[in-house]
């Protein structure tokens, strides 16, 4: 069984301004596979599962085709629809008790598809809904029971034994787990993955992204109404292409992200289509997002631009004014002008000595729009340096830097100002960092003074009042005349952030932000900086010692050793199951036991890896071979070692050049 | 923090002393011709008579009132000394500022050229340099000045290379600050109390000369000097005039060099810690 959605358009009729729940969607189910549809609420998810199945309310409208095996089923009458029903398509609906009837037992409802339908006899139907049930784990005496006896998790493996009952084509599942235990869920999943083994194609509508990336085989992500990215399940998480992918992935608290909710900015409203009021040449239909800002003097907006544009954290002009289509990233198909998530810096081959102190070593490191990377690491191993280089301000002596894909260097010879303005840094000491001998409003006016894009001294005055409340700190003229030395360096370290946030830069370097503070006003500061984070949609390159915070904030984590990145990945995966012998040294350490593995002094080998002398699995070429790049979950973590800690050794892929990472071939 | 620095400084007697003798002292010399009761160079009066309500301190031995010789000749060694200070400065910020700003091998020359400076004898020069060309005293100041730099430029250089590394000063190179901002808005007025500090070293040193060199007889004798002064009432310290003739401008030196002297010492012991502690 194939279906195929094609340009299929819903909307909801209300006096005029119509709701538009569903705007020219593609999608095709195929036999065997498991897709799944995820988004935020009111994306017009279960509207889509509801038009499959012919479900929508007499106030919808619909317009496009729905193909199931070359066989129109959009805009069925009742009898036609009745044929596929529950034998071609079967549903499940979300808030599934109150789609039983609560006077009948659960076994006779769960029979009946069959008695309708097939014309069975009713005691076979009986023994076959009873049978179904009991595969669903529920035991006679459950079966018989009224819907009311039973607990949530029953009622929903009763309904799915229900839609299972005539063993159909196309299994919708509305929310299947939403109200489930862990272990239901286990086992509800387990059931829908024996669906697609025997053949049927199910669509798995969802919050739940952990279930979506296990169970499925694609995922189609929705935003308003329109398919946004549709991508192979295991990327979500590891390689989202769309910003708003990458964001509903920060949003939901899955059991293998270590770092804290993100969130997504700003909010999700409705899009209406409606008719202008003036008549002639000018009356047009349109459709336009609803939220603050979306129109005009007469309030309405012509449609242009992305619909995900106001929250997202790599917008352009070009997205407010052109119109997107689907276009091919990889494996993906990404709806977005940018051709997906850019890379907001890059650094190609970088290396900073002094003297005869190798800082970094021929460092590469791509940073996507959005996202926050942790670089982690013993002193001294090059992470400042390369906070530092990113930033912009320390030049490194060889390798290229690029700044949404313009080159850093020469853009710095042109125009420093202009890519000064770009990146904000928050340095490790907060005191040290302002001069006493200025006042809040100096400090934080600086940048903009030394940018001259302060304007006049009021506007000037207007915007640092805004980035200090932007920081949470008080903006009255009191607190402006006040000198570092009357604040606590909590407040400076927020004053220090205001100041780097104030030229609204896209990328934020944080080198030891909070080091200096005591674990209250660390987690106070912390908290903050991640709130901005979401709400500017800023790039953040922090620099941490401290494995624990960096657990909580990163999306990606960098480890350096020596000058050089020696593993580099997603956060779950490089601080859950490192690859590398020092990251897990790192990580034994900073639970404050090295497990007698610490060693300060050690020399460092020459020409080899720079941990053999600590590694306890170092062999002789450790010592006198640059380590290979090895790659493990679709290239997004890897490491530089010879003797990575890998258990599964089937997905282990020897010098694959990586996405990103430890020493490239390019250094000698 | 600069706003205590104020607050230290108002109640130290080091600095209260100094800076009350000092606006006596400077208004002395600078409202000299309005107070002086008769021209120093008018030689109509009875040469060695003693001090008398006419003449408050006598009159020399050429016939000229003492006591406005004295307020001229206050004037002319003080003046020395503050533009020899101001001078001295100048160079002294300049070069280290120039040698911590650039490092690297302005800063090896830099540096270098102020030991050697200093390892000259200054008053060898000086006395060598007045001796042969005889120069006027605006010159002889900016000679002075340009052998006495050295440890204000070293004192300049550390404290800029101190600062010029702090994080500040980073964050505002980030932010795309000039070097003639960040020097400017950051790293002269953050240098501020050496300023204080090397202009009143070099402004005792450059009094205490001038007044060495004009009692030496270096300088033009027709120009009024504490040091003129004291080297002819010395010929006639046999003659029991030397309280009203000798004592005074000795004084008058000695009040000059202590007010500086007070200055120097409560600036530095409210902007240098280390001091503090010796003190």
């Amino acid at each position: 069984m194939k279906l195929e959605i094609d340009n299929l358009t819903v909307t909801y009729r209300n006096n005029g301004h119509n709701l538009l729940a569903l705007d020219r969607i593609d999608l095709t189910l195929e036999r065997g596979r498991i897709t799944a549809l995820v988004g935020e609420s009111g994306s017009g998810k279960t509207t889509l599962g509801r038009t499959l199945m012919g479900l929508l309310p007499d106030n919808s409208e619909s317009s496009g085709c729905i193909k199931l095996d070359e066989n129109e089923i959009l805009g069925l009458d009742e009898e036609g629809l009745n044929e596929i029903r529950w034998s071609k398509v079967a549903m499940v609906f979300q808030n599934q008790a109150a789609n039983f009837n609560p006077a009948h037992r659960i076994i006779d409802q769960v029979a009946e598809p069959l008695i309708q339908r097939r014309n069975m006899k009713k005691d076979d139907a009986r023994q076959s809904a009873g049978d179904a049930l009991k595969r669903m784990g529920l035991l006679n005496h459950q079966a018989i029971r009224f819907p009311h006896e039973l607990s949530g998790g029953e009622i929903q493996r009763s309904m799915l034994a229900m839609a299972l009952i005539m063993e159909p084509e196309l299994l919708i599942l509305d929310e299947p787990t939403s109200a489930l235990d862990a272990m239901t869920k286990a086992f509800v999943a387990d059931v829908i993955d024996k669906v697609r083994q025997r053949g049927s194609s199910v669509l798995l509508i969802t919050h739940d992204l952990d279930l979506a990336q296990k169970l499925s085989d694609d995922i189609a992500v929705l935003y308003l109404g329109r398919i946004m990215e549709t991508m192979p399940a295991g990327e979500l998480f590891l390689n989202p292409m769309h910003p708003y992918t990458l964001a509903l992935g920060r949003s939901y608290p899955g059991v293998q992200v270590l770092r804290d909710l993100g969130g997504i900015r700003g909010e999700a409203f409705y899009r209406i289509t409606h008719q202008h009021p003036q008549t002639g040449e000018k009356a047009m239909f349109h459709n336009h997002i609803i939220g603050p800002g979306s129109f005009h003097e007469d309030r309405h907006v012509p449609p242009a631009g992305c619909l995900f544009q106001p929250r997202c954290t790599q917008a352009d002009g070009d997205c407010l004014l052109k119109n997107v289509s689907m276009i091919n990233v990889g494996d993906h198909q990404v709806r977005c002008l940018r051709g997906g998530i850019v890379n907001r810096i890059e650094l190609k081959g970088v290396s900073k000595r002094y003297g005869q102190v190798v800082a970094l070593d021929c460092t590469n490191l791509d940073l996507r729009a959005g996202e926050v990377f942790c670089v982690v690491g013993e002193t001294g191993s090059g992470k400042s340096t390369l906070a530092m280089i990113a930033s912009g301000v320390l030049l490194p002596d060889s390798g290229l830097r690029f700044f949404d894909s313009i080159d850093m260097d020469e853009w710095r010879k042109k125009d420093y100002k202009s890519l000064a303005g770009r990146i904000g840094v928050v340095y490790q000491n907060p005191s040290q960092s302002v001069s006493h001998r200025l006042s809040v409003l100096d400090i934080v006016a600086e940048p903009l003074r030394i940018q001259g894009i302060g304007g006049d001294r009021k506007e000037t005055f207007e915007r640092v009042k805004k980035a200090l409340a932007d920081v949470r700190l008080p903006s009255e003229q009191e607190f402006l005349r006040r000198y570092p030395h009357e604040l606590n360096l909590g407040a400076i370290q927020r004053v220090c952030i205001a100041r780097a946030l104030i030229s609204e830069p896209s990328l934020l370097v944080a080198d030891e932000p909070t080091s200096f503070l005591d674990p209250s006003v660390q987690a106070k500061v912390l908290k903050l900086l991640m709130e901005l984070q979401t709400e500017k949609g800023l790039t953040m390159i922090f620099v941490t010692h401290d494995i624990g915070l960096a657990r909580k904030i990163a999306d990606r984590v960098g480890v350096m050793l020596a000058g050089k990145m020696v593993e580099i990945g997603p956060s779950s995966l490089v601080l859950g199951s490192p690859l590398h012998p020092y990251t897990s040294l790192l990580i034994k350490s900073a639970g404050g036991n090295g497990g007698g593995m610490v060693q300060m002094n050690a020399e460092p080998a020459k020409g080899g890896c720079s941990f053999a002398p600590r590694c306890t699995l170092a062999d002789r070429a450790c010592f006198w071979q640059l380590p290979p790049q090895v790659c493990l979950d679709g290239s997004y973590h890897s490491a530089a070692c010879f003797r990575p800690q890998v258990t599964d050794n089937e997905c282990f892929m020897e010098n694959k050049p990586c996405l990103s990472g430890a020493a490239p071939a390019c250094c000698n | 923090m600069h706003i205590s620095f104020r607050h230290e400084l108002g109640r130290d007697p080091w600095f209260i002393t100094g800076i009350g003798l000092g606006l006596v002292l400077l208004l002395l010399a600078g409202l000299g011709p309005v107070f002086s009761p008769y021209d120093p160079h008018d030689i109509s009066f009875r040469p060695l008579s003693p001090p008398s309500a006419d003449h408050w301190l006598g009159v020399n031995d050429g016939g000229m009132d003492i006591f406005s010789e004295l307020l001229f000749g206050m004037r002319n060694t003080a003046g020395f000394g503050i533009l020899a200070g101001f001078t001295a400065l100048f160079l002294g910020v300049a070069v280290g500022l120039a040698a911590a700003w650039f490092g690297g091998f302005t800063d090896q020359i830099a540096m270098r050229l102020a030991d050697v400076v200093l390892a000259v004898p200054s008053v060898m020069i000086l006395i060598m340099a007045a001796s042969l060309f005889r120069p006027s005293p605006v010159m002889l100041a900016v000679i002075l000045s340009i052998i006495s730099w050295p440890t204000t430029a070293k004192a300049i250089r550390s404290q800029a290379l101190v600062v010029k590394n702090r994080l500040h000063i980073h964050a505002a190179r980030q932010a795309g600050a000039s070097g003639i901002y960040i020097l400017a808005r950051h790293l002269l007025p953050e240098l501020f109390p050496l300023y204080l500090i090397g202009f009143a070293a070099k402004a005792r040193m450059a009094m205490f000369m001038e007044a060495s060199l004009a009692f030496l007889g270096l300088l033009d004798p027709a120009r009024k000097s504490l040091g003129i002064i004291i080297s002819f009432a010395l010929k006639y310290y046999y003659m029991d005039i030397w309280w009203n003739w000798l004592l005074p401008p000795v004084i008058l030196l000695s009040l000059l060099t202590m007010t500086v002297t007070f200055l120097v010492i409560s600036l530095e012991k409210v902007f240098d810690p280390r001091l503090k502690e010796a003190l």
